[in-house]
């Protein structure tokens, strides 16, 4: 469960993230759905503690991620926007490292680990250093990273950017797969048709605001349209978020 | 605490690992080493080439006929030889064909005999490529010559050579052989410190200023590991590739001493393990000071060549003084001590110069280094809280 109330963030004279609030329950997608520029990312780090917001709250599963960082982070599971792999490290190294870091036991580690690879098809990679993968596998890769640690939170930060579409198919199928097991799941898109698909709410961010929140089919009644692509352009004004 | 250096241990192996698979940077830090005792055996070939040039002269000689007495005087004196000097001295020597030549001009006879001040040259070209030994010393055996002739000539009109002679030069050499051994290795420290600048330089920046530009830093700050730990595992690694590079460095430096042909400078080289040991022991400890001092320069860096070239020209900073200080000792002084590289060069040198290290100057020196450590590691850890150090705006 993640909270976030009255969130505010500029960068000198640029407001990125202004009065941005919403909620993310268990159990459920949450969709942070804008165009490039407003403010997801901001306000993403600004949940796990990498920026330090103006103003605001931030609670996971009631712990002040603003306050304590780093409590707040042992109950999530980031995909950052910077996704980048050690070159020379293989796709498992990397999982061990990051297993390891977050205090997982030997046993336990190479459990979680064969589930991932498993889980995310990473069988044929696994053993490769991360310099020879695909764009794909190295998704993939950062994703097992985030999830090591079975996190209750999920943030997701433009998890299909630049994949293929088998690939793209595969993360989906991980978002429901969590939401299955009761996570908390929020991840930030600015394509309509995936939001479409996977989520339960849509946060509907513009300019560093929060412009219309709800479940798709509210979103569809406070508009009066039919089509989610024509609610975005109804709400965000322009035609910003075709792809 | 458990959790602190359980995670610091995580992080130094992750890096050493990743360190040891940089198959590239490792052969070009390498490669250079492997080349110092070939190095150092050419160096010391070459001095010692000029020191036994200087002790074994022949003297091309032009009019020998008008000072017989000259002539045969030099002839006596160890390791010269006299031999005629070729018809067109001048051309002889631009050409090369010898060094240098003796010329005695056809007045001297006569000037000579009614004591008169005979002039005699020495035609040379250039006085590098090691011949200003040689030409210095046949310049001092004419003069020694011309002034055992005075002193007779005075004696015979009855006045006493002490007259002509009102200041006399002493120079006492008071230096002991291990001395000038040390100052004649000199750059052993300076060695010795740029295998440490170079050992950690790659690590210190890969996993800084390059584990941000591969977009890795975002995801390991967001693990709840300790801060602390990441940068102390992260300054470990690159600490014990300086380390390791240092040795090795000392290791080429040994072996490099052990074949050259010092003994032939009349130098007896009485490095034996132990002052090497302790040489290398003083020196140590700055390596925890110099990577930590990388990392914060590297974390500052916009991009990892900007990172490079940073800590490469970081190199230089310390150098300076070592280069300037190299073929003199140093006075001791306590504030040379509190500074890191300035301070571990005194030790050495008196190390090398067989007087042993005080124990309180060692620990001086290691506290004031590990000091500065902190202070880099410090910064380091503070750099990786701010915005734009994280995200690289």
């Amino acid at each position: 469960m993640i909270e976030v109330r009255g969130l505010r963030k500029c960068f000198g004279d640029v407001v990125a993230v202004d009065d941005v609030s919403f909620e993310a329950r268990n159990g459920e997608v949450t969709a942070l759905l804008g165009e490039n520029g407003a403010g997801k990312t901001t306000t993403l780090r600004s949940i796990y503690g990498l920026i330090q917001p103006d103003a605001g709250e931030v609670r996971v599963d009631g712990v002040d991620g603003i306050a304590q960082p780093q409590s707040a982070r042992r109950g999530l599971g980031v995909l950052s926007e910077a996704r980048g792999l050690y070159p020379r490290l293989t796709a498992r190294e990397h999982m061990r490292y990051f297993a390891h870091l977050q205090g997982l036991g030997r046993a336990e580690t190479e459990t979680r680990c064969e589930d991932l690879v498993e889980l995310l098809g990473m069988g044929d990679f696994a053993d490769r250093r991360a310099a020879g993968l695909s764009h794909g596998e190295n998704t993939k890769v950062a994703l097992a990273r985030a999830l090591l640690h079975d996190p209750a939170n999920i943030l997701l930060d433009e998890p299909t950017t630049g994949l293929d579409v088998m690939s793209t198919r595969a993360v989906r199928e991980l978002i429901v797969q969590l939401r299955e097991r009761g996570k908390c799941v929020v991840f930030s898109s600015h394509v309509m048709q995936e939001v479409a698909a996977v989520s339960d709410r849509i946060v509907v961010v513009s300019a560093g605001r929060v412009i219309a929140s709800g479940t798709p089919a509210e979103l569809r009644r406070s508009t009066g349209l039919d089509d989610l692509e024509d609610v975005f352009v109804a709400l965000t004004g322009h035609s910003g978020a075709r792809e | 605490m458990t959790n602190l250096v359980a995670a610091l241990a995580v992080v130094l192996r992750k890096e050493l690992v990743d360190g040891l698979r940089d198959r590239r940077s490792l052969i070009s830090v390498l490669a250079p080493l492997a080349l110092l005792p070939l190095l150092f055996y050419v160096a010391m070939d070459q001095a010692s080439e000029s020191v036994e040039r200087a002790r074994q002269i022949k003297i091309p000689v032009v009019g020998m006929e008008h000072a017989r007495e000259l002539i045969g005087w030099l002839d006596q004196q160890a390791g010269i030889e006299i031999e005629q000097g070729p018809d067109q001295p001048r051309e002889a020597v631009r050409n090369g064909d010898v060094d240098f030549v003796l010329v005695i001009p056809e007045d001297f006879a006569e000037r000579f005999a009614g004591s008169e001040t005979a002039e005699v040259e020495i035609i040379v070209e250039g006085m590098d490529r090691g011949l200003d030994r040689s030409v210095s010393r046949v310049r001092d055996l004419i003069r020694g010559y011309g002034r055992a002739v005075a002193d007779q000539r005075l004696i015979v009109r009855g006045i006493s050579p002490e007259v002509a002679r009102p200041v006399r030069v002493e120079t006492l050499e008071l230096a002991t052989q291990q001395q000038r051994t040390a100052r004649l290795i000199g750059f052993m420290p300076l060695l010795l410190v740029m295998g440490i600048f170079v050992g950690g330089l790659q690590v210190a920046i890969d996993s800084t200023a390059g584990e941000r530009e591969r977009g890795s830093l975002e995801p390991l700050l967001v693990i709840p590991a300790p801060r602390l730990s990441i940068i102390g595992g992260k300054w470990l690694a690159a600490t014990a590739f300086s380390l390791a590079s240092a040795l090795l460095t000392a290791a080429m430096v040994g072996i490099g001493l052990e074949f050259s042909p010092l003994q032939r400078l009349g130098l007896r080289i009485e490095l034996d393990g132990g002052v090497m040991a302790l040489a290398v022991a003083v020196i140590l400890p700055l390596a925890f000071s110099v990577t930590a001092l990388q990392m914060v320069v590297a974390t500052m860096a916009r991009s990892y060549k900007e990172a490079q070239s940073y800590v490469s020209f970081l190199m230089l900073l310390p150098m300076l003084p070592l280069i300037l200080t190299m073929d003199s000792e140093i006075e001791d002084a306590i504030w040379r001590l509190m500074v890191p590289v300035l301070g571990q060069q005194q030790l050495i040198q008196d190390a090398m110069g067989g007087e042993g290290v005080a124990l309180v100057d060692f620990a001086v020196t290691a506290l004031s280094t590990a000091a500065f450590a902190g202070i880099c590691l410090w910064l380091t850890s503070h750099l990786f809280r701010r915005e734009r150090i994280v995200f690289g705006r």
